[in-house]
């Protein structure tokens, strides 16, 4: 444990300064844009880690908080004229109650049930960002959020916007890395192999998952905040179904309970529509096909089933 | 009250398609312990199918028919052939992300071969729509309860009557003691794949008349289906059947009397609250998957 | 009753008129007995007698339908199990249960869980005190897998070991949360001569701690050979309950169960 340790905080360390090094090196405006989607996408990939691949519970639901983070971001910061790092902290507080409450029912249910219940959730709740004129906007969006500033720094430049949300992302991956390696951590992937044998040695498994389903909700709400005020305009169409499958797609193709694979699967699946831009025809298709070749062929993810690969080789 | 039989009537033809489609969903549960997240993609190819064999190609109505569920069936055995057989490790989060999977790329191969277009069709018969009480009831919606009824009964009778239901009864209820009995299961799960795409066909190709079917069509008839099944309790043919006309007739009262926005909403509420409430559904599908 | 039964110290665990009904089978009958501290007591019994049944109401897996169990003064049937552990109850399971992806010093470690504070924030603080008992709790957690034998795979994943080392890894998870009394599911299941006599030795090791041990067995010979006590079950009612000689020269249990061996 301490050995991994180390090369833990080493390969944070290498990444800190790629990213500072691509924030100085790179002029290019389209790829630093796409680079912050990509940070973006993880930190969602990485709550969702948290929760399917530690804890081994499923959400199909989860852009729900996305949208809710994002959605009450900037309500706050437009209708109420509320500072947008306020706003932040308001979004936060705010989905992670919506997420105890929806949790507690929700997470006494198992398997294919739990997946059902998240995925009723998020289609109610997108229902409701596309009815809900009034306070968001409607089918026709959100316009007008508001960019983000600190003191004498601007975050209206894409560069600025890029070290920011990586650095967010880069304090979540050292928190949840922590989480993971501590006593809480040892208990969430207990209820994960055996919940059973959880129980019978103590571990207060629906607590434990009901605090992991909260922190998750927790971070794609800090997503949805810092999506909302990058792109400015947000409408339900983002929140929906299909932005749910595409988190677990995430999850799932870069590896469960992998911090690294959060990030390989976010990077994958913010590129793959910039590569298949081309073939714009062709990118639900390859997308379906991705996703069932991974889970028919490494369902452990491509992390760890590259790893498995390079290791039988080498035998 | 005229107003009301409207909405009864439109509920009642409503739900008769969400009961075949959540037919689908309980029978291959009930066979395979599998949530088939693609199913309304099924639909949306039956559908489809017959878009193009019957308005497309002039096939005779019925052949089109038998031709297009036979082909969605078909799609059904590659399905369960290449996406599901094959797997590795079937834990639940990998069979459901697999379905999904499928549903995108069923709903790629839908747009590649019909485009974005809507396609209209004609209802079965020529018939004029008959007037009750005031409330207009379309030609169509008694072809669809016609159709429903004859499915409803023929599946009760193939599961209960014939030994080839019986046998896949059998699997569905213990694996094991079925193959020590002879029965092959690996064939009954193809055979539910089959049968329960198929379906999705015939859901399909009944809507097609009174819808506007387009390759996105899918995606939320499947999870109102699956909602409906749920509703009723997964896994039983009659609990699919009262639950897709439950749902049906709750999304038209709800828009009559409520508003036509949260329609969608309807279906998911319900879901969440018999999930939260009585997981078995309506008729208390227990542990013990009966179709 | 004289005043030495009523004593609750000396009734460590208390079955008191227990039954429990699944779905119309009888699992268990009016069943009654005592347990006294520091003692191995033996529940065998014929497949079907009740057994592990008994064994899930009391450790809180199932509530029974009529009856009382008692953990010294306190009642126990129908609480939540984390209680149960917090309150010094702990268990192994007939088929291993071990979290599989996880190290042989970690599933140790998390059968600590009641006994350690660490919380969320704690953790992602990383707040001093958290880090002390981090440390300790893989000290403590090394030391059990010494106590069993395991010392030297303390870092393989759980799944790789042999099945008799699972075994006592198991036994060592269950000690970690400082257990009053161990229940333990058929732990000879499985094990060949030697590991079974090794079994044997660590069980009676573990009594010398104080720890109580209550033990579903098939295995006639081990569970004769260390048993202070021994309970016989019979298609869920009690049918003998004293010490081995006692229960092997019953009548009732020889027909019903041992003379038929």
């Amino acid at each position: 444990m301490r050995l991994r340790w180390g090369k833990n905080n080493i390969a944070f360390m290498v990444l800190f300064l790629v990213v500072v090094a691509i924030g100085i090196w790179i002029e290019n405006q389209y790829y630093l844009q796409v680079m912050t989607f990509i940070g973006i996408n993880t930190l969602l990939a990485l709550g969702l880690n948290m929760l399917m691949g530690y804890a081994g519970q499923i959400s199909l639901g989860h852009a729900a908080f996305y949208g809710l983070g994002a959605y009450t971001s900037a309500i706050l910061s437009v209708h109420y004229n509320v500072c947008p790092w306020l706003a932040l902290l308001g979004a936060v507080l705010t989905v992670s109650l919506i997420a105890f409450v929806i949790g507690m029912p929700t997470l006494k249910l198992s398997g294919y049930y739990l997946g059902m219940g998240t995925l009723g959730f998020g289609m109610v709740v997108h229902v409701l960002f596309r009815e809900w004129s009034t306070l968001t906007g409607g089918a026709s969006g959100f316009v007008g959020i508001p960019p983000l500033e600190l003191g004498p720094i601007s975050f209206l430049s894409i560069r600025n916007y890029f070290y920011l949300v990586w650095f967010i992302l880069l304090a979540s991956m050292v928190i949840c890395r922590r989480l993971i390696d501590s006593r809480i951590g040892r208990a969430l992937r207990s209820i994960h192999d055996s919940e059973h044998a959880a129980r019978a040695v103590g571990v207060d498994t629906e607590n434990l998952k009901l605090m992991i389903f909260v922190f998750s909700a927790a971070m794609s709400a800090v997503a949805g905040f810092l999506y909302a005020h990058f792109v400015s305009f947000i409408s339900p169409g983002s929140f929906g179904f299909l932005a749910s499958i595409r988190m677990v797609t995430m999850v799932v193709i870069g590896g469960m309970a992998s911090i690294w694979g959060a990030l390989l699967g976010a990077s994958l699946l913010t590129l793959l529509p910039e590569w298949l831009h081309a073939f714009a025809d062709y990118e639900m298709v390859v997308y379906g096909a991705v996703l069932m070749l991974v889970m028919i062929l490494l369902p452990q993810g491509l992390t760890r089933g590259l790893m498995d690969i390079y290791e039988r080789s080498r035998k | 009250m005229q107003e009301f039989l409207q909405y009864l009537f439109s509920g009642i033809t409503n739900g008769a398609i969400y009961a075949v489609i959540a037919v689908g969903f309980s029978m291959l549960y009930s066979s395979t312990e599998l949530i088939n997240f693609a199913h309304g993609e099924f639909v949306m190819l039956g559908a489809l199918t017959l878009v193009t064999l019957w308005s497309g190609l002039h096939l005779p109505l019925v052949l089109a028919f038998i031709v297009t569920v036979g082909i969605v069936s078909f799609v059904g055995f590659v399905f369960e052939r290449v996406a599901v057989r094959t797997v590795k490790k079937p834990d639940h989060i990998v069979l459901v992300i697999i379905t999904v999977g499928a549903s995108i790329f069923l709903r790629g191969i839908g747009m590649l071969l019909w485009g974005k277009d809507a396609y209209s069709l004609p209802g079965f018969s020529d018939h004029q729509p008959l007037d009750i009480g005031g409330a207009t009831l379309l030609p169509q919606s008694i072809w669809i309860m016609a159709i429903v009824g004859a499915m409803v009964l023929g599946l009760y009778y193939f599961f209960n009557r014939t030994l080839t239901g019986k046998a896949m009864r059998a699997c569905a209820i213990s694996k094991r003691a079925a193959w020590i009995t002879g029965i092959p299961a690996g064939k009954m799960v193809l055979l539910a794949f089959m049968m329960s795409t198929g379906m999705g066909g015939v859901a399909g190709v009944m809507i097609a008349p009174i819808t506007m079917s387009s390759y996105d069509m899918g995606t939320i008839l499947g999870l109102k289906g699956f909602c409906a099944a749920m509703l009723g309790g997964i896994g039983s043919l009659w609990g699919a059947v009262i639950g897709g006309f439950l749902l049906g007739i709750s999304e038209a009262m709800g828009v009559g009397l409520i508003s036509s926005s949260l329609k969608d909403a309807i279906a998911f509420v319900l879901l969440l609250a018999v999930l939260y409430v009585r997981p078995g559904g309506i008729v208390n599908a227990g542990d013990v998957q009966r179709f | 009753m004289s005043d030495r039964e009523n004593n609750p110290e000396l009734s460590f665990l208390r079955i008191d008129n227990v039954s429990k009904t699944f779905g119309g089978v009888q699992a268990a009958q009016d069943i009654s007995f005592k347990v006294s501290r520091e003692n191995i007591v033996g529940l065998i019994g014929p497949n079907g007698a009740g057994k592990t049944t008994l064994f899930n109401l009391i450790t809180g897996v199932y509530t029974p339908d009529n009856g009382k169990i008692f953990f010294g003064q306190a009642e126990i049937q129908g609480r939540k199990i984390s209680t149960l552990v917090k309150m010094g109850i702990a268990r192994t399971f007939q088929n291993v249960e071990l979290f599989e992806n996880m190290t042989v010093v970690e599933n140790v470690m998390v059968g600590q869980h009641v006994r350690t504070m660490c919380g969320f924030w704690g953790a992602v603080l990383r707040l001093p005190g958290m880090l002390r008992e981090e440390k300790q709790s893989r000290i403590d957690a090394l030391d059990l897998l010494e106590f069993v034998g395991l010392e030297n795979v303390a870092d393989r994943r759980s799944s790789e070991l042999p099945f008799g080392w699972q075994r006592l890894l198991e036994i060592a998870r269950a000690m970690a949360s400082k257990p009053k009394m161990l229940l333990l599911d058929e732990p000879a299941a499985g094990l060949n001569a030697v590991e079974t006599a090794h079994l044997a030795e660590l069980l009676v090791k573990i009594r010398a701690l104080g720890i109580t041990l209550l033990l579903v067995e098939h295995d006639m010979s081990l569970t004769m050979e260390i048993s202070d006590r021994i309970v016989v079950l019979d298609q869920g009612r009690l049918l003998a309950h004293g010490t081995p000689r006692e229960v092997q020269q019953d009548e009732a249990v020889m027909t019903a169960y041992l003379g038929k061996a």
